[in-house]
This record gives C-alpha cells, structure tokens and sequence, in this order.
C-alpha cells in the first residue's frame, strides 16, 4: 500500500525524517518494500501484514500507529470535520443479504460536479490515483485517509430513493464503470434499485447505471460493511481487483462506518458549499459485540522470553489508547473496534513484543533434556547415500512432475501435470544430459543416482535409482539394504548418520562457478614425441597456447609405445589429449576452434622431433 | 589394471540437509519423515489456516483430483511435525522436538527464484510450561542454525510478521556478508495448533520454523538460479 509522508504529517506532525521511519515500520509494524522521494513528498510502499489489514490499510491507520508506537502527538481531525445542517430524508436502505453488516446512506442536492481542490489533486496523486472528478475523489480521500471505501450515485436513477443490498439472481448482468460486462452467480451480492437495475457489486465496484455525470445535481452517498469471503469469492470469480475490495475483503470493522460518513460529508461541504445535506440512514442489524480480553505480564514474559514490566505494558496500554483495568494482577482491556487481530493471551504478547521490538529478546538456547529417537528411514537413505557415493556415484535430483502417471494436479501452470511414478523416467534423461557433457564433466563415464519419492495410485514411496552403463536400477530403500551384508547394516544404523558435510562447516569460502548456456566444442591432439619426453611436457606446450576459450586443463586420455626393439618400432611414444572448448556468451564456431588447434599444432612441430599425428 | 574408485559428488542440496540435521541433532531435536502429498488436514486445518485461506487457492497450492478425501502436495514439511506432534502427545512425550527437511510444493510460474518443488527445512519444539520454550528460545536455536550453515559472524534478528500457525509471528532475517536476507517465518505455536494436535495450550508451549533449503545454498556458494537444482546436471556438484 502506498503511503504519503505529506499526508501522514497532517496527523502526526513530530514524525521522524522518512528514512527513520521506514526503519520504525520495519521493526515494529510490518515490511517496507520501497520509500521514494515525490517532488516534496516522500512515498513508502507498505506491506500490512494480513492481520492488521483490518485497521492499517489507510494514512490515519499508520499515523495512529506510529503516533503510540512513538509515543510522539497524534492531531485528531474529526472534531474539525464541519457538520453540515441536515433536513430529514425519504431515503430507504434495506438489508435483504446477510453478508451485508452495515449499509449507510445520505442524500445530498444541489451539488456541483467539478475539479478537486489542489490538496486533493495532489494527495492523490502522491499515491498514484488519478483525480476524477471532487465528487469521486472524495469518496477516494475518505477511503485512503480512514480506510472506508464509499461509493455515489447519481440520485435521479435511484427510483423512488430505494435501494437494496441482496443476493443476485443468477445470469443477472452489470455494465461497469470502464463499460466491461460481467455476469453473476446467486452466491454474489449486488446494490439494486427496486426496478431491477443494479448500481454496485457490493464492496467491489460501481456500474455504468448511475455513474456520476457533469450534469449530477443530486446524490446519494453509500458507505456499507461487508462480507469479507464474499467479497473475495465474488471479486475473484470476476477477475476484478479494486481497492475497495482489498479492504473488504480483508474485514473491515462496521464501526468504522460512521467516521467516514462524517469526513466524506465534511469533504463535500468543503468541495460544495451550498449543497444541502439530509439526514444519515443508518441499517445495523446487529452491533459489532464489544471484546474485552485478559493477560498477565508474567505470561507475556513467558511466551516471549524476555521480562516484561507491568509498568511497560501499562505504559504501551495507554500510548496505544486502551482501555484497561488491573484484576487480581492481570490486566482486563476493551479491545479497540478495529483490532480484530487481538483475541489472545498470544496476541497481546505479539503487540507487547512488536512494540518493544523483538532485539529486546535475546537469543538463549533451550536447556531441556530431549530424548530424540533415531529415524530409521533417514539412516538407510544416509547409508544408501554414502555407498553410492563411495562406488563412484554422483547424486542428482531431477523433476516430481512428468507428462503421465498416475496421480493428476489440478490447475499446473505447467504442461507437467502429474507425478513421477518412477525415478528411472528421470534419470535417464540426466544421464543423457551428463553424457552429452562427460567431455565438460572430465568423466570417462557417467554414474548417477537419485534418492527421492515416487506416486503410485494409492500410495508415495521412497526409491533410489541408479545407473549400469545405459541400464536404470530402480528399487525401494528396503530391497537396496538387503544387499548389505546384515552385519555391516548393523552397524551403520548403530551410528549417528554418517555425512560428508563437516568441511562445510563454518565461513562459505566455496563460491559455486556458473557453467556456460552455450554449446561446447572437443578436440583431441595426438602427438608422437621421443619416449624420454614426458607427457606433461607436451600438455605445458598445448596449455600455453589454447588461449582463453579453454574451459578445462588438456587431459590425456591415451598414451601408447611404440619402443625401437619392437618391429616397426621408433622408439616414440603418443600422448592424446582432450581439449575443450566453450565461450560463456556465444556459440563458438569450428573456424575459430581450428585455428587455435592449427596453432598448437605449429608449436608442437616446432619441437625437435615432435610430429602431430 | 584396479584404479581406486573416485567418490562421487553429492548434491549440494543434500549436503546442505545433513548438515542441517546434524545441527538439530546437536540440540536434541529428531529427524522427522513424511508424505509429500499430504492430507488438507495436515497441510492446513491442522496449522489453523482458515477454511477460506487464499493460501489453499489452486493457484497457489498443487491439489490432486482425487474420489475421497482432498489432497495436496504439502507446501511445507511442517505438516510432518505437526504429524509428529499429534504422536508425542498420544504418547506422552513432552518435551520434544523435531525436525524435518524435504522436498515442498508450491503451484507458481517459475524463475530464477522460484520454482515448483523446492527443500524446506521446517522444526518445532514443545515443552511443558516449566521448561519455559520462548521466542528467545527460537532466536538461541536459529542464530546457532545459521552460524553452522552459513558462519559463525553471521548475525540473525527478527521482525514482525504474521502466519495463521503462530502467534506471535516473526521473519528471520541473516546479515550474510553484508547485507541483510529473509530466511525463514517462524513463532510461537499458535493456541489452536496446540489443541489441534491434541495437546493443552494452558500446559504446553512451543515454537515453530520453515524457510527454503534451497535459499541456504543460493546464499551460501552463489548459485544463482533455484532451477538449477533440478536439472539433474553434474555440472551443480561443485562441493
């Protein structure tokens, strides 16, 4: 969410400097992803953790939170609302769907649609909203300042000044304000005038019907309370994402409705001076319950670990504006209305810890005496592991997806829709891929394995799967065991799992190389030298001139004698080594490789008796 | 001609798994095994995600069709502590603590940080109310985790977070090299978890962790890319 520091200053003018705050946020509230200077302004972009979605999804949200997290002055801006002079109204607002709590209207005539107020275009702005019209962007000021969505309509469409919040009927249709068409279903609910017209998808977005025009004298304001898993159901099903839906569906308190009546009222006042106001229509079919909530410091102190004073939750109770009492040594508050996320014992150790800040709580290992058993299938997958390693196996773990199988998911957003049943699919396409790279590896042949699990109709196992040249041996955990003898298995499975990984141990001086994505070219050089040069001799003279596109040191692959007693023998011997290739961001071409080993090949021959073959 | 046999290379991810066990093993925890597809029972209800959770949307989670009961492919391994939990607690078996690192799922498009299937390494400890298991417990554990894994002047500190199975809440980040990284969610075992695995919140406290394995090693030798992991290409066993 994006949040202005311009217009957290209204409300709390002491604030720290931006970069201080985003800091305080951090640490005590939630995370901020961004905090970038606008013009004057300074924009945070906040991730409100899903708990406090409920009361922070808005500048008055933040600003009361750090106003208390800081202990720094918070400027109340109701009391400065003015509240206009109101006539009594003929407006009806009924409730016909129980995932409505609250539905409020208010009548407004003689208004006057035009251009915002400067602050107003800007606030907006800030935030990345565009001004609409001073109406509309009036309804957004209020939502972003106190977190209420609220919506207009034009009065002259409301027949008979009657307005509904019911289920839809099925295959009833909205026109949306951007003109899109959408369908609903009986589970969605809808604002409709008597005339089966529909004016709103509840909480989620205005239609086209009685969208406000420049010639709108006469509106109806609508702030409501809804359904929070009805507005999400219902927005998703639509495929619509709008603000007001992201409150809502996040579960807004029904008491909140009131203040945004107040402010969005006092806005239009401001906007329209000579408009005149009829009285609030309020349906609350059932007041939001009054929670109160008991916790002692003691068990705060507990679950934190970390000695929390009276004093100091005392001292946050009253920052943080709760009401409270002490009995019999425990503390007994009235949970503000909006701070749906405080139920628990639990969640007030959460708001005590935040607050102080979790570096309060310093690390302490557990001195409790555990009696851990083994596990039996981590020691036979250990064991497998390490006797394949030892015979020269590498591991590699590959895909749980695959194209068939027998276990189907739902909704992949891969074309791999189903679980492997068998390793051996898997592998044999690694060992194809390690194959093709045994030049790049320096492997004269290519060993793998893989322990992991395969899907049957009915059942997961765990496997191991290897390679015999080309063959795959797949089998369970408990057939590859029994090849063990019994006593040396014994004896394994006696011992703490053996690994490999104590020189890991402590600082990553290791850093991992990146291959290259490009193709790599082999070239063999063979040469006959006299029997009394060594073979390191002729790899120094190749390494000195292969150059940079050289990925691995020349190996020698194959050695032969020809001695001079021997018929047809010279007394030479020929060295044959493997050079390879690779660019780490081109294809290298056969004209450039050869022209690197034409040149070997001159220094080669330059050398007295050296003949390339 | 016999030539000595060369040892293999392990993967990285499974050198990085040994490790961490050995860690936990270390401060008394058990390793702990379990399905990869997992019951909606252990993967969410019993975790105290809500019915309504956008976390159980098909999106987000792997559901497999299936005539009886929903299933999913777990998109944490902490369904397998909380298996192991509901056993303790038949057993009587409190204090324990338990550890289990394996393979998750999570229904997203892929890149170089994210992929399908991925390792977490997930642990929960619970004690009776005398061995006090606190969040400054958790910090001791985590902070001796990741100096093992990552060095000893890696430092650790929590900041405030929120997930339906502890409260309070709190993400782990590592000052690696510099600069600080996210690494694991974590907290206190949520009241209802508690009950659900059939123990008594008023006489048993614990704490509860998972982050990515594969985010360790990403970290730790500069594998840039999480896809790697899975190709099944020698060319990762590096270490």
């Amino acid at each position: 969410m994006k949040i202005s520091y311009d217009w957290l200053k209204w409300y709390i003018p002491e604030a720290p400097k931006a970069e201080k705050l985003a800091n305080v946020l951090t640490y005590h509230v939630c995370e901020v992803e961004s905090f970038e200077k606008r013009g004057d302004d300074t924009v945070f972009d906040i991730n409100i953790l899903p708990n406090r979605a409920h009361d922070l999804l808005s500048h008055q949200g933040i600003a009361r939170e750090i106003a208390s997290l800081l202990d720094i002055k918070f400027i109340d801006p109701t009391p400065k609302y003015k509240i206009p002079e109101s006539q009594p109204t003929t407006l009806i607002k009924e409730i016909k769907s129980s995932k409505c709590r609250r539905y409020m209207g208010r009548v407004i005539r003689n208004i006057k649609v035009g251009p915002s107020p400067e602050w107003v275009v800007k606030h907006l702005e800030s935030i990345g909203q565009r001004s609409i019209n001073n109406i509309v962007d009036a309804t957004n000021i209020v939502m972003y300042d106190s977190g209420q969505p609220a919506h207009v309509f034009d009065l002259k469409k409301v027949k008979d000044l009657k307005l509904q919040v019911r289920d839809a009927k099925e295959g009833e249709k909205i026109t949306l304000l951007n003109g899109e068409e959408k369908t609903f279903k009986s589970s969605m609910m809808i604002i409709a005038d008597y005339e089966g017209n529909v004016l709103d998808i509840a909480g989620i977005k205005g239609g086209k019907y009685a969208e406000l025009t420049s010639e709108t004298t006469d509106i109806i304001l609508e702030i409501a309370n809804f359904d929070p898993v009805s507005v999400r159901k219902t927005a998703q099903a639509l495929n619509i994402f709008t603000d007001a839906r992201k409150r809502f569906e996040n579960d807004l308190s029904p008491e909140l409705g009131p203040y945004a009546m107040r402010e969005l009222s006092a806005l239009i006042l401001e906007m329209c001076p000579g408009a005149s106001f009829e009285d609030v229509v309020d349906v609350y079919p059932e007041k939001q319950a009054e929670r109160k909530l008991t916790f002692s410091a003691e068990r705060i102190s507990e679950i934190l670990g970390l000695d929390v004073s009276r004093k100091e939750i005392e001292n946050i109770l009253k920052r943080y504006n709760i009401e409270y009492k002490n009995v019999e040594g425990k503390f007994k508050i009235v949970v503000p209305p909006l701070r749906f996320d405080l139920n628990t014992e639990e969640d007030m150790a959460e708001e005590v810890g935040r607050i102080l800040g979790y570096d309060k709580v310093k690390s302490k290992i557990p001195k409790i005496n555990f009696k851990p058993r083994a596990n039996e299938i981590y020691k036979k997958i250990t064991w497998i592991r390490n006797k394949l390693l030892e015979e020269g196996y590498s591991e590699v773990m590959t895909y749980t997806f695959s194209n068939q199988g027998e276990t189907e998911v739902l909704e992949s957003a891969s074309d791999k829709k189903f679980l492997r049943i068998n390793l051996t699919d898997g592998l044999k396409e690694s060992l194809k891929l390690n194959k093709i790279n045994s030049p790049l590896l320096g492997l004269k042949e290519i060993k793998i394995f893989e322990i992991g699990t395969i899907f049957l109709k009915n059942k997961e196992e765990v496997r191991v799967a290897y390679n015999e040249k080309e063959k795959i041996v797949e089998m369970s955990l408990d057939e590859f065991c029994k090849s063990a003898s019994p006593d040396t298995f014994s004896r394994v499975l006696g011992k703490n799992p053996q690994t490999s990984s104590k020189k890991h141990a402590g600082l990553a001086q290791e850093r991992f190389s990146m291959w290259s994505l490009f193709p790599f070219i082999a070239r063999d050089v063979a040469v006959w030298v006299p029997e009394s040069v060594e073979s390191s001799k002729v790899q120094k003279v190749i390494k000195e001139h292969t150059g940079k596109l050289v990925i691995l040191e020349p190996e020698l692959f194959d050695e032969f004698k020809k001695p001079a007693s021997s018929a047809g023998g010279d007394g030479k011997v020929s060295y044959a080594f493997r050079i390879v290739f690779q660019s780490m961001d081109r294809t290298l071409t056969d004209t450039e490789v050869n022209e690197i080993i034409n040149k070997i090949n001159k220094k080669i021959e330059e050398n007295k008796n050296w003949q390339v073959r | 001609m016999s030539e000595e046999i060369k040892r293999g290379k392990e993967h990285p991810l499974s050198i990085l798994a040994n490790q961490a066990y050995e860690v936990f093993l270390e401060l008394g925890f058990e390793i702990a095994l379990g399905p990869e597809l997992e019951s909606e029972w252990y993967n969410f209800d019993v975790l105290n995600v809500p019915p309504d959770h956008p976390a159980r949307d098909m999106h987000d989670t792997f559901w497999v069709k299936d005539n009886t009961a929903p299933r999913v492919l777990r998109t944490h391994a902490t369904s397998v502590t909380a298996r192991m939990l509901e056993i303790s607690a038949k057993e009587n078996r409190i204090p324990c603590a338990f550890v289990s690192v394996g393979k998750v799922f999570r229904n997203e498009a892929t890149d170089a940080t994210h992929e399908m299937q991925f390792f977490h390494v997930d642990g929960v400890m619970v004690g009776n109310l005398k061995d006090s298991v606190s969040l400054a417990n958790l910090k001791g554990v985590l902070a001796h985790f990741y100096k093992k894994m990552l060095g000893e002047d890696v430092e650790i500190e929590f900041r405030p977070s929120f997930f339906p199975f502890t409260e309070p809440s709190i993400e782990v980040w590592t000052k690696f090299q510099g600069k600080w990284l996210e690494m694991m969610g974590a907290g206190m075992l949520h009241p209802n978890v508690i009950r659900n695995v059939g123990l008594d919140p008023e006489k048993v406290q614990g704490f509860a962790f998972g982050g990515g394995l594969d985010r360790i090693a990403m970290v730790k030798w500069g594998i840039p890319d999480v896809r790697l992991f899975y190709q099944g290409d020698l060319r990762l066993n590096q270490f």
